[in-house]
C-alpha cells in the first residue's frame, strides 16, 4: 500500500507541444488544470507562480490559461499554495478551486476539509487536487547553495532543474549542463520533510511525478471518483496521450521501491522523534506520530 | 391595584434580557423595564493598551450578527481618532460589507418576528419552519437572501462573520474583478426576491397592526391597544445608511450631547412579583413571590441624547433622513422591511464604481496623538458609535455605545400602554442585540467609577 489507494495508473503525457516546451515532464498538471479550466470544472487554480527571486516560487491564483502556462515546470523550493486556499474563494471569488501540492500539502488540505476551523465555506468549494510526487523539498537558500556553489550556475541562468537517476541537474540557457550527486544534495532538505511518509500524494484526486515513466512522460494515479471523472473526461477530449503503466520502463516497480525507501528512511525520524523531550514527570515526550 | 409581572427569560431576539412589568388590573402595563442579563464581556477595557489595529478585531468579537458594524465603527474610530483619510475604493468595499450586513440581518430577523404574525386575511400564526406553503417559500427566501449577503460579506470581508479584511487605514486587500462580477451577479439576482419579500413582510406587519387582538405563543387572545408600542422620546441616526465620523465636514452625531446614566438611577427599586402566567410561553412567567431588582440586576448603563432615552434603528434613520412617520412596535418593523432596497441598489452602485485595481491602504497611517475620534455607524440595530483615543499606535481609551443599549429604556417606555401579555412583541420590534449592549461600569462627569456597588 505504499501507492496508496489509485482507481488507475497509467503513463502519460500532454498532446499540447506548447505545454510540452516548458513542462518537467509530461505536462500533466499544466494541462489538466487547463483543461478543468475549459470545461468549467474549476474556476481558477492555486499553482506556483514566478516569485521575487529567480527560481523562487508563490502562489498564484490562475484563471486563464496564461497564466497556468506561466506556472509551468518544478521549482524544488516550497511554495505555500495551501496559504491561499482561502483568499481563493473569498476577494477572488472563486466558487470551484484547483490546487496542486506536494504530498504535505495534500495532507493539509483535507485536513482542512474534514475540520474545517478557520475554514468557513472553503471544503466544498475544492474541485480538483492535484498532488506531485515528492521525496523532499529544500528552502530556497539550500536550492541557491545547491544551484549557484555545487553545480556553479547563477540562478537566473537557470532554464530548468531535475532531479533524477540519482542526480541533480542544472540546464542553462546557452545549453549547459551541470550536474552534483544527489547525495550532496542531502543536507540541504529540509528537516521537516524527514518525518513525511507519503512519497506520491496518497490523498490528492490524481497524483502525478517523473518516476516510473520514460523522459517527457509522467506517471499518473487516478485516486478519487472526482478525480476518476475529470481524468477520463481529459483523456475522452484527447488532451493525453496515454500508454498502460505495465508497458513502460521501469514501471511501478522503482515508484514502488522509492516509495518504500522514503518510507523506511522517515520512519526512523518518526521513531526517533517520539523519544524527543520529557514531560515534567520525567517520562517521555512521545511526539505523536500523524500517521497514527 | 398594580401588580408586578416578570418575564424572563424574554426569547426570540440575541442575547439574554427580562422584562419586569406593572400591570393594573386589566393587565395594561404601566410601567415596564426592559433590561440587559447578559454577562459582561468587558471588550472595552479588554482594548486599553492593545494596538489600535488589534482592537477592532477585538470589538468585532462582541457579537456575531453585526460583527460587520463593530468592526468598521472600530477602525473608523481608530482612524478618527489618528486623523487618518482612507482611499476611495476601501470606502466602497467597506459600503459593501455595509449593506451585505444590513441585508443578512433583517432578514434573520424576520425569521424572529414572523411566529408572533399571522398569515394576512387568516387567523393562522406563522411558523416559519413548517415545510407547508406558502410560508415554505417565504422561508426559502429569506434564507437565500441571507446567503447572498453572506456570501458578499464573505467575499469582501474574508469572513462573513468577524471580517479579517477591513483594518485601520483602509482594507488588506482589493477584490478580483471575478469577485466583484461575483458580487453583482449575486445583488442582482437578490433584487427581485428582496422587493417580493419587502411587499410581503409589511403586508403581514400592517395585518397585525389592524387587528382588534393577538395571541401570543401559548394562543391566549388579548386585546390589542390602539397605539401598541408608541413612545414619545425622539430619534437619533448618523447616516442613512452608512456612518458618520468626527473627521467628518459635517459630523451628524457630537460626544457632547450624550451623558450616561447608571441602571441604579433609571431602573426600578426591588419588588415582589405577585402575578404570574403558568401558561405563558414558554413555562410561565416567573412565580408570584419572587424578588425583582431591575435596578441592580440590569448591566447596561442607560445614555441620553440631550438628556433624554432616544431610539436608534431603521425608524430613526428614515424618521431623521426621509420624513418616515409611522409610530408604535408595527411602524419600527414596517420600517426595518423598507431599508431592504437600499442595500441592494446601494450595492450595486458600490460595486460599480469599484476599481479593483486600486489601491485600498492609506500611503500613510498616522500614529495618533491621544485625539478623541468616534465614528457612528448606522449597523441593522442602529446608531453604533465607537469612541477612542489613540497615542503612539496604542489604544487609550475606547468606548462603544451600541445600538440596543440606546433602545433600551426607549422601548421600556413603549412598552406603557399595552397589554402585558404582548411586551415581547413589542421588544422584539427592536431587533434587540443584547451581547454588546452590555457594560457594567459606568463613569461621571469627574471621571470616577460610580457603579462599584454593582461590581462588589
Amino acid at each position: 500500500m505504499v501507492l496508496g489507494n489509485y482507481k488507475s495508473a497509467v503513463a502519460a503525457r500532454s498532446t499540447d507541444k506548447g505545454i510540452l516546451s516548458a513542462s518537467q515532464d509530461g505536462g500533466i498538471v499544466t494541462q489538466l488544470f487547463a483543461f478543468a479550466l475549459d470545461e468549467g470544472i474549476i474556476d481558477g487554480a492555486i499553482v506556483a507562480g514566478q516569485g521575487a527571486e529567480p527560481w523562487m516560487p508563490e502562489p498564484v491564483v490562475a484563471t486563464t490559461r496564461a497564466e497556468l502556462f506561466a506556472a509551468r515546470g518544478t521549482r524544488y523550493t516550497i511554495s505555500p499554495n495551501m496559504a491561499l486556499i482561502k483568499e481563493a474563494t473569498r476577494s477572488y471569488g472563486l466558487d470551484k478551486v484547483g490546487i496542486v501540492g506536494t504530498p504535505c500539502q495534500m495532507q493539509g488540505l483535507r485536513k482542512a476539509q474534514l475540520y474545517p476551523i478557520g475554514m468557513r465555506d472553503v471544503p466544498d468549494k475544492i474541485a480538483l487536487a492535484i498532488g506531485i510526487f515528492c521525496m523532499e523539498n529544500f528552502p530556497y537558500q539550500g536550492l541557491e547553495t545547491m544551484v549557484e556553489d555545487h553545480c556553479t550556475v547563477k540562478m537566473e541562468s537557470a532554464v530548468k532543474m531535475d532531479i533524477g537517476k540519482g542526480k541533480f541537474s542544472v540546464y542553462t540557457e546557452r545549453g549547459g549542463l551541470s550536474q552534483i550527486p544527489l547525495k550532496l544534495t542531502h543536507k540541504y532538505e529540509q528537516p521537516g520533510c524527514h518525518v513525511c511518509l507519503d512519497y506520491v500524494s496518497n490523498l490528492a484526486d490524481v497524483s502525478t511525478g517523473s518516476v516510473g515513466t520514460p523522459d517527457g512522460w509522467s506517471t499518473v494515479f487516478v485516486r478519487t471518483k472526482v478525480g476518476d471523472s475529470v481524468w477520463a473526461r481529459a483523456v475522452d477530449a484527447g488532451c493525453f496521450e496515454t500508454k498502460p503503466i505495465e508497458d513502460v520502463k521501469p514501471g511501478l516497480e522503482l515508484v514502488t521501491k522509492l516509495a518504500t525507501d522514503k518510507i523506511t528512511k522517515n520512519q526512523k525520524t518518526v521513531e526517533a522523534r517520539a523519544s524527543f523531550g520529557v514531560k515534567a514527570d520525567g517520562s517521555g515526550k512521545a511526539l505523536r506520530n500523524p500517521y497514527l | 391595584m398594580s401588580k408586578v409581572v416578570e418575564i424572563s427569560p424574554t426569547t426570540r431576539h440575541e442575547g439574554h434580557t427580562k422584562l419586569v412589568l406593572k400591570v393594573n388590573d386589566e393587565g395594561i402595563i404601566e410601567r415596564g423595564d426592559w433590561l440587559s442579563l447578559t454577562p459582561v464581556r468587558g471588550i472595552e477595557k479588554l482594548a486599553i493598551g492593545k494596538s489600535m489595529h488589534q482592537v477592532p478585531k477585538i470589538s468585532s468579537r462582541v457579537c456575531g450578527i453585526c460583527p460587520i458594524a463593530h468592526t468598521l465603527a472600530g477602525c473608523e474610530a481608530m482612524e478618527a481618532s489618528i486623523g487618518c483619510e482612507i482611499p476611495e475604493d476601501a470606502y466602497l468595499l467597506r459600503l459593501i460589507l455595509q449593506c451585505a450586513n444590513r441585508l443578512h440581518s433583517h432578514a434573520l430577523h424576520n425569521i424572529l418576528s414572523l411566529p408572533d404574525m399571522y398569515l394576512p386575511g387568516t387567523d393562522v400564526k406563522i411558523n416559519p419552519f413548517t415545510p407547508e406553503e406558502p410560508v415554505r417559500t417565504v422561508a426559502l427566501r429569506i434564507q437565500r437572501l441571507r446567503e447572498i449577503a453572506q456570501t458578499i460579506g464573505e467575499i469582501v470581508g474574508g469572513e462573513a462573520i468577524h471580517p479579517s479584511n477591513p483594518r485601520v487605514g483602509g482594507m488588506y486587500t482589493n477584490i478580483t474583478p471575478r469577485a466583484k462580477a461575483k458580487i453583482y451577479d449575486l445583488a442582482k439576482e437578490g433584487v427581485p426576491l428582496m422587493h417580493a419579500h419587502m411587499d410581503l413582510m409589511i403586508a403581514i406587519f400592517k395585518n397585525w397592526d389592524a387587528r382588534p387582538t393577538a395571541a401570543n405563543a401559548s394562543g391566549v387572545e388579548v386585546e390589542k391597544t390602539e397605539k401598541f408600542g408608541f413612545h414619545d422620546q425622539g430619534y437619533m441616526a448618523a447616516a442613512p445608511l452608512y456612518a458618520s465620523s468626527s473627521l467628518d465636514l459635517d459630523p451628524q452625531w457630537s460626544p457632547e450631547r450624550w451623558t450616561e446614566v447608571r441602571p441604579w438611577d433609571w431602573y426600578m427599586g426591588e419588588m415582589e412579583i405577585d402575578l404570574e402566567d403558568p401558561s405563558y410561553p414558554f413555562g410561565g412567567t416567573t412565580k408570584a413571590g419572587a424578588k425583582a431588582w431591575p435596578q441592580m440586576e440590569a448591566c447596561t448603563g442607560v445614555p441620553l441624547y440631550d438628556g433624554a432615552p432616544v431610539e436608534v434603528g431603521p425608524r430613526a434613520r428614515l424618521a431623521k433622513y426621509r420624513d418616515y412617520d409611522r409610530k408604535g412596535a408595527m411602524g419600527l418593523q414596517i420600517a426595518r422591511q423598507m431599508e431592504f432596497p437600499d442595500t441592494l441598489y446601494a450595492m450595486i452602485e458600490a460595486v460599480d464604481a469599484l476599481d479593483t485595481s486600486g489601491s485600498v491602504l492609506a500611503d500613510e497611517i498616522p500614529c495618533g496623538d491621544g485625539t478623541l475620534g468616534w465614528c457612528a455607524n448606522e449597523a441593522p440595530r442602529g446608531c453604533d458609535v465607537h469612541l477612542a483615543k489613540v497615542k503612539d499606535n496604542k489604544v487609550q481609551w475606547y468606548s462603544l455605545l451600541v445600538p440596543t443599549t440606546w433602545n433600551f429604556p426607549t422601548c421600556s417606555r413603549a412598552l406603557e400602554g399595552a397589554p402585558w401579555q404582548l411586551a415581547e412583541v413589542i421588544v422584539r420590534a427592536y431587533d434587540p442585540c443584547v451581547s454588546c449592549a452590555t457594560h457594567m461600569l459606568v463613569v461621571d462627569e469627574e471621571k470616577k467609577v460610580v457603579a462599584q456597588k454593582l461590581i462588589q
